[in-house]
């Protein structure tokens, strides 16, 4: 009872108001733009070569704000975005119009989810295990040379990174597709043969995330678990005479793992938000690039339907971390 | 670990050198087939040429997907990326990304332009629209022989239903547009559309003419069975074209067309014959490296490059080609004008003074090779010299621009036009080592025939005489005594000629003294269209039809009726000038035959001559395209030395194009 009333329910609260805000923001930040998402298709048209009758172009742009549902006052439309999230309805797209919000997220979401929340989590756990014990061992030779790799590797820009490892690996030695989610000409399936093309083409985008992932998340270790290693528990253990792989598991590492646990929560929250560089040099499919497309368009609805998403993500994230956080650090309780 | 790292590195860079070094192409003279005209016939011939070297594939050719033989397929770049809404083929609603192949394969037009060859190919319809004396009756003569993809024949029944259908339903691009002009549509055969205007329009007909989009016709037998036509989805898409929906990426990033058994019921098979491709892949790629890195490892037979895509695809790959195959390598002929425009509904920019002024800041040869390594093509007046559009007006006005005088003050005048422009920008190329050739008529096609002289005395009496004055630093300053600063607006990818030309631009006003920045904005279209800029490499005007003499196209964008206060979208052009002189010469256009040739022409020049006398943009070079060929599998483009169509494959007439390419055997 103490649980639900005083950790579990304030939680819950801040988790909806959290969510009310940030959607509310959503709605209000892309009218503040000076993106009309009006102007834009109307500009899109006609710098895409369609020759729209200045005589009648007035009466169109009439006809675009009603079909966009554009016409009423802002208050009017707030009233309406919130009737139609409660339905879990994002509207259509103006840019990509008539096509629902709803079907584009749900075209690019699952590779999103699948390249990220791969790639994220094999990163994590690669870099901290590595991080955790060149930390801990510092001073073994195979430590120093990962240090040096990743203080390599680190810096690179992304675009030049993955871009070298495309060039490398698909052009020089040519074992992997230049670009695509699937093959050309390939339809979904549930066959080996089909999640093998797929498996192919993530490789290399998944390559450049998790290189670049772990290396980040390495260095990050590293620092906090040679933090811990100098804190007095843990010379106490060392004089105790516990050996040392102990020390490093039960002792070092657990201790040093807490922050990492928040920031595991935060990454996989953001990755609704999708890997932009990435679907860029890979011409991976994506949330990405959607999101991107809708801000530049103007998409009211689209930039809508997916920062909520993230918003929700991030929130649902940081609010199960918190409910699960006593479990990983005893010192914190329930209350 | 520095031992291990050099070896890695050496053998990479050896085993890209053994890549590249591969193929030892030889040239050859082959036959080819090309389409000319003869006795005012479009006929086609076979002629021998010599083509680019091209090496045979020494072994046999994979299949793509094991489906698709390789070389039965053509796989071509998606110009405008990745398609957003991948299953639907409604084009008539909105933007649906329709360079996937539904206007460049599966689907003909009423006609098309091919500003290649001048021609104005009419493809469902059999001929030239017939208008009656005042213009407000036009009739369309059909093609005999055509079916839509599906089998059902195309009738004047699907002409008038699309009519109709556009008219009934909001949300249609071209509704407002049949509105504003149809009071009638019927069909008086199978093959005749009668169409009664509500006033008189003599370029009604133009609304269906393909030149980079257009109206299109709707398969009635499929459309008449929908409930909302604005949001059905026209999946699987049915044309009239040779080819026909195969398959496509639910990512939108490939899709598939397969050539019809019956591809001799479509326009193009009855005009040209059988297309080669049995499949032509359309395919979008996010970055450019992508596009290379495909187009040299064979998987990408044709592509639109950057300036920079274009010089290394062709440093690297043995059997890439250009549509040149000599300096500069570009598509010289597409039918757009680059340029500056300024928003003269801002001072002090709506002053004639001070926008020839900064006209005669710019020293071209100096801006073109800044911008475009001097590949582009000069033109004095606002629309691009291509074409016929020389013979048409840049010609016949020399005269007239030679002897055309600006007023510096003080009782002095001065000539600006000089018809040795192209020539400085010839020493730049060869100062750049290019090969560029002796004979002056091959000089002023790919150089121009005149521009404006670099005069920065004149442009500062220009300013003086507007009480513009310099600080003793040397910078300019606005009459009431600020510094001057312009922003030059454009977009941001570099490699756009809106980029390139804001960037010359400022270089040029900088060394003249005036604080001049380049601001490149995602949102530049927006702004130009609602006037928030100063400057802007957008074009300085309407891009012309491609083909005919005709420039109603040009000129009606500087209607008075289309100018919209500042915040407002512009329905006319972005520099929003407009004259009384500019509307009555529009007037007489719209009561001019656009087929009399004579009257089109005089007229139009009337129009180019207020433009220059008002300088609303400045001209700089014509649109350059940077298209690279991939021989490997395919051979026999369009290129420069065989113009038998345009060069690229998201405009309509590629489909024109589809039976004169050839495989490589």
């Amino acid at each position: 009872m103490t649980f639900v009333k005083g950790y579990l329910i304030p939680r819950l609260i801040q988790y909806v108001l959290v969510i009310f805000l940030g959607l509310t923001a959503v709605f209000i930040i892309p009218r503040l733009t000076p993106s009309d998402p009006v102007n834009r298709t109307i500009i899109q048209l006609r710098s895409m070569g369609s020759y729209l009758d200045p005589a009648s172009m007035n009466a169109f742009i009439e006809d675009l704000n009603e079909l966009y549902g554009l016409t009423g006052s802002p208050l009017e439309q707030y009233g309406a975005f919130w009737t139609r999230l409660f339905k879990g309805n994002f509207g259509v797209s103006f840019f990509q119009f008539p096509t629902p919000v709803n079907q584009l997220i749900g075209v690019a979401l699952p590779w999103t989810l699948g390249m990220l929340l791969t790639t994220t989590v094999l990163a994590w756990i690669l870099g901290n295990i590595i991080g955790g014990l060149a930390g801990y061992f510092g001073r073994s030779r195979w430590s120093r040379v990962v240090d040096v790799c990743t203080m390599i590797i680190r810096p690179i820009p992304y675009y030049i990174f993955a871009f070298a490892l495309m060039l490398l690996l698909a052009y020089v030695i040519p074992l992997f597709p230049v670009s695509g989610g699937i093959p050309i000409g390939r339809q979904f399936s549930w066959t080996l043969a089909y999640f093998l093309d797929v498996l192919k083409h993530a490789f290399l985008p998944a390559l450049s995330l998790v290189l670049l992932g772990t290396a980040v998340w390495f260095q990050t270790m590293k620092l906090v678990v040679q933090n811990v290693n100098a804190e007095d528990f843990v010379q106490y253990a060392k004089f105790g005479g516990l050996r040392d792989r102990k020390i490093a598991t039960r002792y070092v590492i657990r201790n040093a793992m807490l922050p990492q646990i928040t920031s595991l929560a935060l990454s996989i929250g953001q990755i609704f938000s999708g890997a932009l560089i990435t679907e860029i040099v890979f011409s991976y499919p994506g949330l990405g690039m959607l999101l991107y497309n809708a801000i530049i368009t103007g998409d009211y609805n689209l930039i809508m339907g997916i920062t909520a998403l993230s918003i929700i993500g991030i929130t649902t994230a940081i609010f199960v971390i918190d409910l699960l956080y006593p479990l990983f650090d005893p010192r914190v309780r329930y209350q | 670990m520095r031992k291990s790292l050099f070896f890695l590195v050496s053998a990479l860079m050896a085993l890209t050198l053994i890549l590249s070094a591969c193929a030892t192409p030889t040239p050859e003279t082959v036959i080819q087939t090309v389409i000319v005209e003869k006795e005012g016939q479009t006929v086609v011939e076979t002629v021998e040429v010599v083509v680019t070297p091209t090496p045979k594939p020494r072994e046999e050719a994979p299949l793509v997907l094991d489906k698709l033989p390789r070389e039965q397929t053509l796989i071509v770049g998606q110009l405008t990326g990745r398609v957003g809404t991948p299953t639907n083929f409604n084009e008539w609603v909105g933007w649906k990304s329709r360079d996937r192949g539904m206007q460049n394969l599966a689907n003909e037009p009423l006609w098309s332009i091919d500003y290649a060859t001048g021609e104005i190919i009419p493809g469902l319809a059999s001929g030239d629209p017939i208008y009656n004396a005042d213009f407000t009756q036009v009739t369309f003569p059909l093609r005999e022989g055509v079916a839509w993809d599906d089998g059902t024949p195309f009738t004047s029944a699907d002409v008038v239903f699309t009519i109709e259908t556009l008219i009934e339903f909001e949300g249609f691009n071209a509704h407002n547009f049949m509105i504003d002009n149809v009071a009638s549509v019927s069909a008086t055969d199978e093959k005749t559309v009668v169409i009664d205007l509500i006033q008189p329009n003599s370029r009604f007909h133009t609304n269906f003419l393909d030149r980079w989009g257009c109206t299109w016709i709707m398969p009635k037998h499929i459309f008449e069975k929908v409930e909302d036509p604005i949001t059905f989805e026209f999946n699987p898409f049915v044309g009239t074209g040779p080819y026909k929906l195969h398959s496509f990426d639910p990512n939108g990033f490939w899709t598939i067309w397969e050539k019809r058994a019956d591809w001799d019921k479509s326009p193009t098979g009855i005009l040209f014959g059988e297309p080669k491709p049995q499949y032509i892949v359309f395919q979008a790629f996010a970055n450019e490296g992508a596009k290379i890195l495909a187009q040299l490892t064979h998987q990408l037979d044709a592509v639109d490059l950057s300036a920079e895509g274009l010089k290394a695809a062709l440093a690297q790959g043995d059997t890439i080609r250009a549509y040149q195959p000599n300096y500069p390598w570009v598509v010289n002929n597409d039918p757009a004008l680059t340029g500056l425009t300024f928003n003269t509904a801002i001072a002090p920019f709506d002053n004639v003074d001070v926008r020839w002024a900064l006209l005669l800041a710019i020293d071209i040869a100096d801006y073109e090779g800044m911008a475009v390594d001097g590949a582009g093509t000069l033109s004095p007046v606002h629309i691009p010299s291509l074409g016929a559009y020389p013979d048409f007006y840049i010609a016949p006005m020399e005269d007239w621009l030679s002897e055309f005088t600006l007023d510096l003050g003080n009782g002095e005048t001065f000539k600006p036009y000089d018809t040795d422009a192209p020539q400085r920008v010839v020493e730049y190329a060869r100062g750049r080592g290019y090969v560029v050739p002796d004979d002056p008529a091959a000089q002023d096609q790919a150089f121009g025939l005149g521009w404006y002289k670099f005069d920065p005395d004149a442009a500062t009496k220009l300013l003086e005489k507007n009480g513009f004055s310099k600080n003793a630093d040397g910078q300019w300053l606005l009459p009431n005594g600020q510094i001057w600063t312009i922003e030059v607006l454009s977009r941001t990818d570099t490699s756009h000629l809106s980029f390139k030309n804001a960037a010359a631009a400022v270089q040029q006003w900088k060394k003249f003294g005036i604080d001049a920045i380049h601001v490149p904005s995602d949102n530049s279209s927006q702004l130009a269209y609602t006037g928030d800029y100063d400057v802007s490499g957008e074009w300085p005007a309407q891009e012309p039809w491609g083909a005919g003499a005709d420039l109603y196209r040009v000129l009606d964008f500087y209607n008075s009726a289309y100018v919209e206060p500042l915040g407002t979208i512009t329905t006319g052009h972005t520099s929003r000038w407009a004259s009384d002189e500019m509307d009555a010469v529009i007037e007489k256009l719209r009561q001019t035959d656009p087929s009399n040739t004579d009257e089109v022409v005089a007229t139009g020049i009337e129009g180019l001559k207020l433009l220059v006398q008002e300088m609303p943009g400045i001209p700089t070079f014509g649109y350059i395209g940077f298209v690279t060929w991939d021989e490997f599998y395919w051979t026999n483009w369009p290129g420069a030395e065989n113009p038998y169509s345009q060069p690229y494959v998201h405009w309509g007439p590629f489909k024109y194009m589809t039976p004169f390419l050839e495989p490589v055997s």
